[in-house]
């Protein structure tokens, strides 16, 4: 974005708006002005809630742009009302003034003109908001469960997008474009809040109920978000990406979600990390497929060890980019680049490549398996465990060797 | 109840005591030295340690916040771990708001409405006491969790089920739900008594009408205050019975629904929004009009937009809750009625800036707070005004863009208008006025250090930065200069900034108490009842009530209306009125005694509560402190014998009685 | 003492200080029963396995100790009157009366608990639970200061004078008492006789 000349002119034209007013108010006009200004220069910042990237969020926008330019008029006439009467009613050794008391008509006059402005503003709003809550049109579900401190998705069988089995998938929700998505939302323990600024405003995720939010992407993209309703320790980790694919590259995505497992190969590294995973990881985190020595499939129990009853499926883990509660990229710096800055008619098959072995992010991985506690806070120590009866929230630290940790790493990076 | 009586004299009246004491449970006479405020009643004691008390807790609400600023100062911030960083905002919003700006409101109350309308004390001396002491006594109850496993960490809005012993381990949850409970109960005593003491006790003549505007605003608090205060309490109650004895009210796994904690909380958390600034619009109404030396422009206007502030504020608490989960209609339906309560606080703007219109503008550092409020309180309004259009609102809510305007709206409205009632009272309160010079340097470093702090908030909340997280990382941090690393880097330096400004004024408390000058009797050329008496006051108030014929009683006595030109002439001095007033001094002036028993009572409380927490024994204890105070109360004489008196009797000991029993 | 507003005897309203706290706390209790109402219809179908209401309620005896609270509303009534009279034993023994007819209520209330709790509702049970013990039980403890202010004011007026307040202090306590009955009149009705 080339702003800089723009910003330049604007700033020159603050300058010597700011000299007309007068030396006092300079800081107060001069922060708010320049405030504005700044903002308008947006860095790109990807959860700018200025910057909609489907219908929903531009319903939104198309609302909020007229609102605030108002707002902002009406901030700059009571501004201007202030200075000058500080200005031209300074005590100059004047007589003291009559001792008038008001008069009703231009009182009622000044009352009644807010009002009008926003009765207009009401109007515009009500047809918004009935609108964002419409769920006839409706062409995908997604559930969308939260949990501290990471987000489940859920698609159930929708065999018009080839869902012939439910997918469960966590971190990066990934949606066709050009389809009317329709969250529904629930929570395991407390509340939370899902948020992709791009798409549309926030809904909390209530548990106990199920609530629904419309999301729609124009383009292909991978767009940021946020819990935002505070939800304890570590709830300022727990992240969300949504990632909107063209239909052809969402039919390829479901495909790999339903594809059958694949074992690692024999008397491999990732074979020994099977057997690690079996040792420790199973007991919460599923794998579908994934069988047992003994030939009998092997069934996480997070139910057992786990205070809300859930831990990410980590079925095909490398077909996401990122980890933990999307706390942490799968991807090295440079890989996440790549796919996060590709034009949106490659975006999709960049995504769709998956985790290799040479992008993947092996520090934050390795730290993360080596004592997961310790990267991001949670109540997963055992001291901690009292109020729960000896259940964990959070990946708790698992006294892993470091050979075991690399046994583990080669074997996640199968599953694709 | 003792007596201060005087012959007719020429002189002010003195202070009379009884002899000895009197009563089977004998109450504290002519007390001296730290028992004069200890056990004292009198109204103006009273405020001034309210005031004290909400400007220390205003300091440790202070650190907090730089502390939190430190830690978000840049990405990745390391000054706070997650769990101390999740404490930290929950106990500087709860410090702020119930600590700080709630009682210093109740101590400017406690002092001026009495002598706003012309009254000798407040209804109830003795509630009063009881009020604050335990005010004092639940704020160090609240900060004690500190100390014994960690402070509050759900946020000051503690919602369910995040609230609950699960979630919250540590017992910093039950010091604050039994804290606030105690708080509480001193806000319904403080409102009871001050909405009795403005409903009975005017001077003759004071209609509702003539009263002045800092009183009726803190009359509508009052009433918000009384019918808001019993439904966060029943809220504390459901969570302290689920937390301390297994009730399950947000237990969801039982069919309970979080929500109902969000509408409890809201129901009282709006109204409680407009009791922390409808009692700095007060001071600001006050200010203006003295300084602009015209009345205030469209008072019945004020006054009507004030009670109806307090009537819509109990409709809009939803709006709170847009992103809950409501349903379109109740979401459409609480965006009207916010955008409703949005007139006549708009009105109230438009007033003021109409009462300096054509006035003679005199920029003492209460005007440059005053007027600075109109400004910046209208920044947080306007913001106000775009949440109130809901699905703009579901973008914006849980951003900093929220925390820059309730800043704008709680530290531009309410904070700037404290100061401003501080530096236009100082001489009233201590007979000496607060360094001027200072005090500018005060204002524009505050006002600048505010909108640094405050303003960026406003661009990081549109870029979509959450609140209340304990790190931002630079991944969503934005390109180039101008991204959230940038601007939460200038909100942190503008807390420091903001802190100087802070500081410069407890400096000039202290230059001001040691510099002997004493302020001229009406330093500001003031309006109102409350500066028709000494600086300080007499115990007594007015050594005699005036009769009330005009709003803005005082400035109507020293001006006459020239009927030729409309300008105003003087036609007596301050002083003058003083020495008229001296002259017919009331000869019998009953102030009520002090007690022991406020203080008592309220230590109970937090005995109570803690062993609540900690073993029921300890709180058997406290409910027998509680019950003995209470009986000792009950007990202690109201008046006391005349022959008590070393004056001559000239009144039946049953007419003695008087100024408030409670 | 020509100017008697220098005392505080006169007042704007002509309602004296003591009786206008009242009507305002009153005012303020609605809306601390007014929450705790609310809760409880918003929970009273919420039983997670415990006992319903209408398994539990014995609608009788609850009716019974009920009309003994109105009663204590009449009796109150007899008290106001008889201290305006200045009757001082008079006031004292409907002031008595009144006190033992709250304590058989509240007695009523602790006997109903117990069965309660016998039948199986704890007040963790359900949300049923919680919710009825929390809004009744507040109730109880207002009844509870009540008596415990009657017993008060008849012990003070025994032992020493109450000049000129007397009747006014009866008078206060008697708008609180009526206050919790008829709280307890809406209480029994949304809470007992309304079925779920």
């Amino acid at each position: 974005m080339n702003h800089s000349a723009k910003h330049l002119y604007l700033k020159r034209l603050v300058t010597s708006v700011l000299r007309m007013v007068g030396k006092k108010s300079q800081t107060l006009f001069g922060v708010s002005l320049l405030s504005f200004i700044a903002a308008s220069c947006a860095t790109n910042a990807p959860q700018d809630t200025w910057q909609p990237k489907g219908p929903n969020a531009k319903l939104i926008d198309d609302l909020q742009q007229p609102v605030f330019a108002v707002a902002g008029v009406i901030g700059l006439i009571v501004a201007v009302a202030v200075i000058y009467s500080v200005l031209k009613y300074k005590d100059r050794g004047q007589p003291i003034p009559e001792q008038t008391h008001g008069k009703p008509a231009l009182e009622i006059t000044l009352t009644i003109i807010p009002a009008l402005i926003l009765a207009v503003v009401a109007v515009f709003t009500f047809g918004a908001i009935f609108k964002l809550a419409k769920t006839d049109d409706t062409e995908m579900i997604i559930n969308v469960t939260g949990q501290q401190w990471w987000w489940e998705y859920d698609y159930p069988v929708q065999n018009e997008f080839g869902i012939t089995q439910p997918i469960i998938s966590s971190g990066q929700l990934v949606m066709p474009v050009g389809t009317k998505v329709l969250l529904r939302e629930t929570s395991r323990d407390v509340i939370h809040s899902y948020w992709i600024p791009a798409l549309n405003g926030k809904r909390d995720a209530v548990p106990g109920r199920i609530q629904t939010l419309r999301l729609e992407a124009d383009k292909p993209g991978i767009f940021a978000g946020q819990c935002t309703e505070f939800c304890g320790l570590s709830h300022a980790n727990m992240r969300m990406e949504a990632v909107a694919l063209s239909k052809a590259d969402f039919a390829k995505w479901v495909a790999n979600q339903q594809a059958a497992y694949v074992a690692p190969e024999k008397d491999s590294l990732a074979q020994q990390g099977e057997a690690v995973f079996l040792n420790q990881c199973v007991r919460c985190h599923q794998v579908n497929g994934l069988m047992r020595a003994d030939g009998t499939p092997a069934i996480a129990a997070p139910d057992e060890n786990v205070w809300a009853g859930a831990a990410p499926n980590l079925t095909h883990l490398m077909s996401r980019n990122t980890f933990a509660g999307a706390s942490f990229d799968l991807l090295s710096k440079q890989c996440r680049d790549e796919v996060w800055n590709a034009s949106s008619d490659t975006i999709g098959a960049k995504y769709l490549a998956g985790v290799s072995q040479d992008c993947l992010n092996q520090k934050d991985l390795r730290s993360w398996l080596r004592n997961a506690p310790e990267m991001k806070p949670m109540y997963a120590n055992p001291t901690q465990l009292e109020a729960t009866g000896g259940k964990y929230r959070g990946m708790p630290y698992l006294a892993l060797s470091e050979d075991d940790i690399s046994k583990l790493v080669a074997y996640l990076l199968t599953l694709k | 109840m003792a007596i201060i009586e005087r012959e007719i004299e020429v002189m002010a009246p003195m202070v009379a005591t009884p002899t000895s004491t009197y009563g089977v449970l004998k109450r504290p006479v002519a007390a001296t030295g730290w028992r004069a405020w200890v056990f004292t009643v009198d109204h103006k004691k009273l405020g001034l340690m309210y005031g004290v008390t909400a400007m220390f807790f205003f300091i440790v609400g202070g650190v907090e916040a730089l502390l939190i600023r430190l830690q978000l100062a840049a990405p990745n911030g390391k000054v706070l771990n997650a769990d101390l960083y999740n404490q930290m905002f929950t106990m500087h919003a709860t410090t702020m708001v119930f600590l700080f700006v709630m009682p210093m409101a109740a101590g400017f109350a406690n002092y001026f409405i009495p002598l706003q309308i012309g009254a000798r004390d407040v209804a109830f001396p003795r509630m009063n006491a009881l009020g604050f002491w335990m005010f004092l006594f639940g704020g160090i109850f609240i900060n004690l969790s500190w100390f014994i496993g960690g402070a509050a960490d759900g946020g000051w809005f503690m919602y369910a089920p995040n609230s609950g012993p699960v979630f919250s381990p540590t017992h910093g949850i039950d010091f604050w739900a039994f804290g606030l409970q105690i708080t509480g109960i001193a806000s319904l005593t403080g409102a009871i008594n001050l909405i009795v003491t403005v409903l009975n006790m005017r001077a003759p003549g004071m209609t509702l009408m003539k009263m002045p505007i800092f009183t009726w605003m803190m009359t509508v608090v009052q009433f918000l205050l009384l019918f808001a205060v019993p439904v966060i309490t029943v809220a504390l109650f459901l969570l302290s019975f689920q937390r301390n004895f297994g009730a399950r009210f947000f237990d969801v796994a039982a069919g309970a629904d979080p929500l109902l904690w969000q509408h409890l909380f809201w129901i009282f958390g709006h109204p409680e929004v407009y009791i922390l600034v409808l009692p700095s619009f007060g001071i600001v109404s006050e200010v203006l009009p003295v300084f602009s030396r015209k009345p205030l422009f469209g008072y019945p206007f004020v006054v009507f937009s004030g009670a109806a502030i307090g009537f819509v504020g109990w409709g809009v608490w939803a709006h709170h809750m847009f992103a809950s989960g409501l349903g379109p209609v109740s979401v459409a339906v609480f965006s009207l009625t916010t955008m409703a309560i949005a007139v006549p606080t708009g009105v109230k703007i438009i007033n003021w800036i109409l009462t300096m219109w054509g006035g003679k503008l005199v920029f003492s550092t209460a005007m440059k707070f005053s007027i600075g409020l109109i400004v910046l309180f209208t920044v947080g309004g306007l913001s106000g005004v775009t949440h109130s259009v809901a699905p703009s609102d579901t973008q914006q809510t849980d951003t900093y863009y929220i925390v820059a305007h309730f800043h704008y709206v709680l530290f531009g409205g309410g904070v700037l208008g404290i100061f401003s009632g501080l530096y236009y009272w100082w001489p009233k309160m201590f007979g000496k006025m607060l360094n001027e010079r200072l005090g500018n340097w005060n204002f524009w470093l505050m006002v600048i250090g505010m909108n640094l702090t405050f303003g960026p908030m406003h661009i990081l909340g549109l870029q979509g930065q959450p609140r209340r997280m304990y790190q931002f990382t630079e991944a969503r941090s934005g390109e180039g200069l101008f991204n959230f690393a940038f601007w939460n880097l200038v909100a942190s330096i503008g807390s420091f900034v903001l802190t100087i400004g802070i500081l410069l004024f407890l400096i000039n408390v202290v230059i001001t108490a040691r510099n002997p000058t004493k302020s001229p009797l009406d330093p500001w050329n003031s309006r109102s009842l409350e500066w028709m008496t000494s600086n300080p006051p007499k115990e007594h108030n007015f050594d005699v009530i005036p009769t009330v014929h005009h709003l803005d009683e005082f400035f109507h006595r020293k001006y006459e209306e020239d009927p030729a030109t409309h300008t105003m002439r003087q036609i007596a001095t301050a002083e003058e009125i003083m020495a008229e007033q001296e002259r017919n001094a009331d000869a019998h002036i009953h102030m009520p005694s002090p007690s022991y028993w406020p203080i008592v009572l309220a230590f109970g409380l937090p005995v109570i509560t803690f062993g609540m927490i900690f073993s029921h024994l300890i709180a058997v204890f406290g409910a027998v402190i509680v019950f003995f105070a209470a009986f000792g109360w009950a007990l202690e004489p109201s008046t006391a014998p005349a022959s008590d008196f070393e004056t001559n009797n000239s009144a039946p000991s049953t007419a003695l009685d008087t100024v408030g029993k409670s | 003492m020509t100017d008697t507003t220098a005392h505080g005897h006169t007042s704007s309203t002509g309602i004296s200080n003591v009786k206008l706290g009242m009507w305002t706390f009153l005012g303020s209790e609605c809306l601390l029963f007014g929450g705790l109402i609310s809760t409880y219809m918003l929970y009273r179908g919420r039983v997670t396995g415990g006992p319903r209401p209408s398994q539990i309620f014995d609608i009788p005896f609850t009716s019974v100790s009920s009309f003994v609270l109105l009663m204590s509303s009449l009796t109150m009534v007899l008290a106001v009157s008889a201290a305006h009279k200045g009757e001082d034993r008079k006031t004292n023994l409907w002031l008595t009366v009144t006190a033992l007819l709250g304590a058989t209520f509240v007695g009523g209330q602790v006997y109903e608990f117990t069965a309660f709790y016998n039948e199986g509702l704890g007040f963790s049970t359900s949300l049923f639970g919680s919710s009825f013990y929390t809004l009744t039980g507040f109730h109880g403890v207002h009844v509870t200061v009540g008596i415990i202010m009657l017993m008060s004011l008849v012990g003070i007026f025994k032992r020493s004078e109450v000049p000129g307040k007397k009747a006014e202090v009866v008078e206060m306590i008697g708008l609180y008492w009526h206050f919790v009955d008829i709280v307890w009149i809406i209480i029994f009705t949304l809470v007992y006789l309304i079925p779920v």
